[in-house]
């Protein structure tokens, strides 16, 4: 398979906006129940932006550097493997250059140090990201404000960000368009809101899109993805 | 015999300066193994008894782990030091390969830095049990609490204290025990003069939180503790117990603190060691069966079953050969015969000896779990000894690490040419990492290691202990070259020259080989290349690897294979085919579209935040690949993977860009290709230095 296809099945592809003028200033929420996947769906988002030659900064709370990392090393193993990707070793060299990650102690992490460190990273031209991907961001402690702030410098970076939450229990009837707790009230902020939930009793994954363009996805609101490589499955499609 | 539930063999560990040698000396002075302290930079010259070797002692720092034996309160200890740095990976992973627990001493001032991260994360792969000791609390500055919340966050320890001490840095008194409740003080010119008192009511409350926190933590690896807690009547037993547990399990971290050069606290962690380190019965080794294909066994650990044993270092003593051996199960006795698994060879115990740094102890036999020394038997570090040839187990499958860096090195008079061989003869024989060979083209002898630091102490080593004197020339990085696609070959080697001629055609192809270094395949059918001129091709292949047709850097990953090919009645022969070999090698390796490869080292540099940006523009403008950075309070982390040909003289510049601030640890990696403007750089270079 060549890099071509594997971009196309990305999941991200239905998720973003059609055309790259819409891609970049948005943000984006990834919600699911702890263990569903989250962390892996980002790093999928990111590697859509990385396989088309797009800088990634990834900002993971609470993990550690060497753990983010596996993650990508994974993650690109098994999908390189499942899809029988040419030149591979190449591929990946190439797309970990244009990956940054930054890791912050849970209680090291706030916005101004962030921001801060980004702007850093811009002006030495050490990396000038596309998209950013926020990993263990805690939506219950935060206010308001802080995510008004990130819209902000999604804007003047020109960046898009995903964030990842942990959604409680028992959120599996929802409100059109309402994000679960702890983010509900905060959707407004968000051009895209996806909730990733295991079926029961099958190896696929849904991704129920509660926010944003799906309409660009065939199968509507509703996207299968296979759990291990978190990808488009073929035969939902 | 003694008990082998009283025998702990334990390893120190930790980060250079954080006064692991001064430890271990009052650890030797209050077990009455020395009867005077000398400091590690002392004023009277004798230095710390650990240090033996004289290098480490003007250094300051401890290269090569000697062992030491030492008795406090019934139990025996063996204690390894272990050598701080990261180029001397391999001697620390063979230390703790043969230690069952470890004290892991932090400063208290400055807490967990990149060193200890790289030994805790060696242990933790090891799975070595270990408590922790804040020294230095003397100094000003000292803050044990924010070195335990580093311990919790840059190690992930579960480190939770068992003692509080009384005062800090200058005005610090002695320790509250948190287990009996009780204060400690330490009385004496030596501090040997223990006295226990009632806590000072200025503690009474910091003690009954702290007490509280602990029972907290290590009633999780007790029930019956819990249920004690609960009710009010936990005994001393009890917690004690609980904390052995969760150490075994590798899930507590005991953190204990003082400061060795003051003499507080380090009874208290000889206490520790004995009370919640485990036995040699307590951990599990394995062995690997050599006759099932190196499947993991785990060794019985009793002294009646058959011998098992590891050489895990050397040292050339006054008396000969000096090999420290580890038992994990049998006796070795004083007269046996025991077989060096890897060798085959018989040899016989002569004399067998218990090490205490310099002097020893003759003994006439060491059960299983002890820590010894052997005299005259002749063997390499890492090789396993067992009672008999039918016994076919190892210790160690030991895959070692290629050296990554070469420097040459040239005796400056005949005196020290003799004296230079028998120095690398040594040292080749205590540490696998460490090689040498002499260029065939440049007839200068090469000694190659994992790193700068790593070269620089054998040359030392080469001038203090064998008086041997030598020139060394510029760090030279081992490239590698390699192909990337196949490319086909067919090489008639003919020579008619008078007398009997030369014959020879094969061909074949070359191609990339995914994991190993060489592989020679067969795929001759119908006799075309006679059956006893195969090897003669395999062996014409293999000359070719030696310098590669770039820049004459070692070839590896390739599969040669041959399928056809012709000979003559008369003229064929075996050089004639390894001829024919290396021609079509030649012709096929350069359509193969061959590549450089250097080694990539993985480069985590560690400084105050504010320090970040020109770190991260030194790694940038040394090709290094940024992966990542890890924010704590007022400290980043930064981690790179960057080619070790740009790493020369980075600490230099580090220092000054950080005015001394920032460290930086490197490990090998791998080998990755270098870019191509660098390739054609490399390539100049060699073409040049072949002409000359």
């Amino acid at each position: 398979m060549l890099k071509q296809e594997l971009i196309e099945k990305n999941p991200i592809r239905h998720l973003k906006g059609e055309s790259d003028a819409q891609e970049s200033s948005r943000m984006g929420l990834v919600m699911a129940r702890a263990g569903v996947g989250k962390t892996a769906l980002l790093v999928q988002i990111a590697m859509d932006s990385l396989l088309n030659d797009k800088q990634v900064v990834h900002v993971s709370v609470g993990q550690s550097l060497d753990k983010t990392k596996l993650w990508y090393d994974d993650m690109f193993k098994d999908i390189a493997e499942s899809c029988k990707l040419d030149k591979a070793g190449e591929i990946h060299d190439t797309i970990m250059r244009n990956r940054m990650i930054i890791t912050f102690n849970e209680s090291a992490f706030s916005l101004a140090k962030l921001e801060e460190r980004l702007h850093d990273l811009v002006q030495q031209n050490v990396i000038k990201p596309k998209c950013m991907v926020v990993d263990g961001f805690d939506f219950g402690k935060t206010d308001r404000a802080v995510l008004v702030g990130m819209r902000e410098m999604a804007k003047t970076m020109d960046l898009q960000i995903w964030f990842s939450a942990v959604c409680d229990e028992g959120t599996d009837n929802l409100g059109a368009a309402a994000a679960p707790a702890p983010c509900t009230g905060m959707e407004d902020l968000f051009n895209t809101v996806v909730l990733l939930q295991p079926v029961p009793k099958s190896d696929c994954l849904d991704l129920k899109v509660l926010k944003g363009s799906a309409a660009v996805s065939k199968c509507g609101k509703l996207l299968k993805l296979d759990p291990r490589t978190f990808m488009i499955r073929e035969d939902c499609k | 015999m003694r008990d082998i539930t009283k025998v702990r063999n334990i390893g120190i560990s930790a980060h250079i300066d954080s006064g692991k040698t001064t430890l271990t000396e009052r650890i030797l002075f209050y077990t009455q193994r020395i009867h005077a302290i000398h400091e590690v930079r002392g004023k009277d010259g004798v230095g710390a008894k650990m240090d033996s070797m004289e290098l480490e002692r003007e250094r300051g720092i401890t290269i090569c782990s000697a062992a030491t034996y030492c008795d406090w309160k019934d139990h025996a200890i063996n204690i390894i030091d272990t050598p701080g740095h990261v180029d001397f990976t391999i001697e620390v992973e063979r230390a703790l390969r043969v230690l069952d627990g470890a004290v892991l001493i932090l400063c208290s001032v400055g807490g967990v830095q990149s060193q200890s991260i790289t030994v805790n994360r060696q242990m933790t792969r090891y799975r070595v049990p270990r408590v922790a000791f804040i020294n230095k609390c003397d100094r000003t500055g000292a803050n044990p609490d924010k070195v335990i919340k580093q311990l919790r966050e840059k190690l992930g320890l579960n480190a939770v204290p068992i003692q509080v001490p009384m005062g800090l840095e200058g005005d610090m008194q002695g320790l509250i025990d948190l287990v009996r409740m009780k204060a400690v003080y330490f009385d004496g010119e030596n501090g040997d003069k223990i006295r226990e008192e009632e806590i000072p009511a200025q503690y009474q409350e910091e003690c009954d939180l702290k007490r509280e926190e602990m029972l907290d933590a290590v009633s999780m690896f007790s029930d019956e503790l819990m249920e004690a807690v609960l009710e009010g009547t936990p005994t001393e037993e009890m917690i004690m117990a609980a904390i052995r547990k969760g150490t075994l399990d590798l899930e507590f971290t005991p953190v204990m603190m003082g400061t060795a050069y003051k003499n507080k606290g380090v009874q208290l962690l000889l206490d520790a060691v004995v009370s919640y380190l485990p036995c040699p019965t307590d951990v599990e080794n394995f062995a690997l069966d050599l006759d099932h294909e190196e499947a993991e066994v785990k060794v019985s650990n009793i002294s009646s079953d058959p011998l098992l044993a590891l050489a895990f270092k050397l040292e050339d003593g006054r008396y000969g050969q000096l090999t420290y051996v580890r038992t994990y199960q049998g006796t070795l006795k004083k007269g046996d015969s025991i077989v060096n698994v890897r060798t085959g060879k018989k040899a016989k115990v002569g004399r067998l000896v218990r090490m205490h740094s310099d002097d020893m102890e003759e003994i006439d036999e060491a059960g299983s779990g002890d820590i010894v020394a052997l005299f005259g038997i002749d063997c390499a570090s890492g090789d396993t000894f067992t009672s008999g040839s039918d016994y076919n187990f190892s210790m160690t499958s030991m895959h070692v690490p290629e050296p990554v860096i070469s420097l040459s090195i040239t005796p400056v008079d005949n005196k020290a040419q003799d004296n230079m061989s028998k120095a690398l003869n040594r040292f080749t024989k205590e540490d696998p990492t460490f090689k040498t060979y002499v260029d065939q083209e440049t007839l200068e002898t090469i000694i190659s290691g994992m790193g700068e630091l790593h070269l620089d102490v054998y040359v030392e080593r080469m001038k203090r202990e064998y008086k041997a004197e030598v020139t060394v020339g510029a760090p030279q990085v081992a490239y590698r070259e390699t192909i990337t696609q196949r490319a086909d070959f067919n090489y008639t080697h003919k020579k008619q020259t008078g007398g009997s001629g030369q014959f020879g055609r094969v061909a074949g192809y070359v191609e990339p080989l995914e994991e190993g270094e060489y592989e020679f395949v067969d795929q001759i059918v119908g006799g075309s290349v006679p059956r006893e001129y195969i090897p003669s091709c395999d062996k014409g292949f293999q000359k070719c690897l030696d310098k590669g047709a770039l820049i004459g850097a070692h070839v590896t990953g390739v599969r040669c294979a041959i399928n056809d090919g012709a000979s003559h009645a008369v003229d064929s022969s075996d050089i004639a085919f390894q001829l024919a070999a290396m021609g079509g090698f030649k012709e096929a390796y350069l359509k193969a579209k061959p590549v450089i490869m250097e080694p990539i080292m993985k480069v985590a540099v560690e400084g105050p935040t504010e320090f970040q940006g020109s770190i991260m523009g030194s790694l940038n403008q040394r090709r290094g690949m940024i992966i990542g950075t890890n924010e704590e309070d007022a400290y980043t982390v930064i981690e790179a993977e960057v080619p070790l040909s740009e790493m020369f003289g980075y600490s230099t510049d580090l220092r000054s860009l950080t005015q001394g601030k920032a460290e930086f640890t490197m490990e090998f990696a791998t080998y990755r290709q270098v870019p191509k403007s660098v390739a054609e750089e490399l390539i100049v270079k060699a073409q040049k230095s072949k002409k000359q």
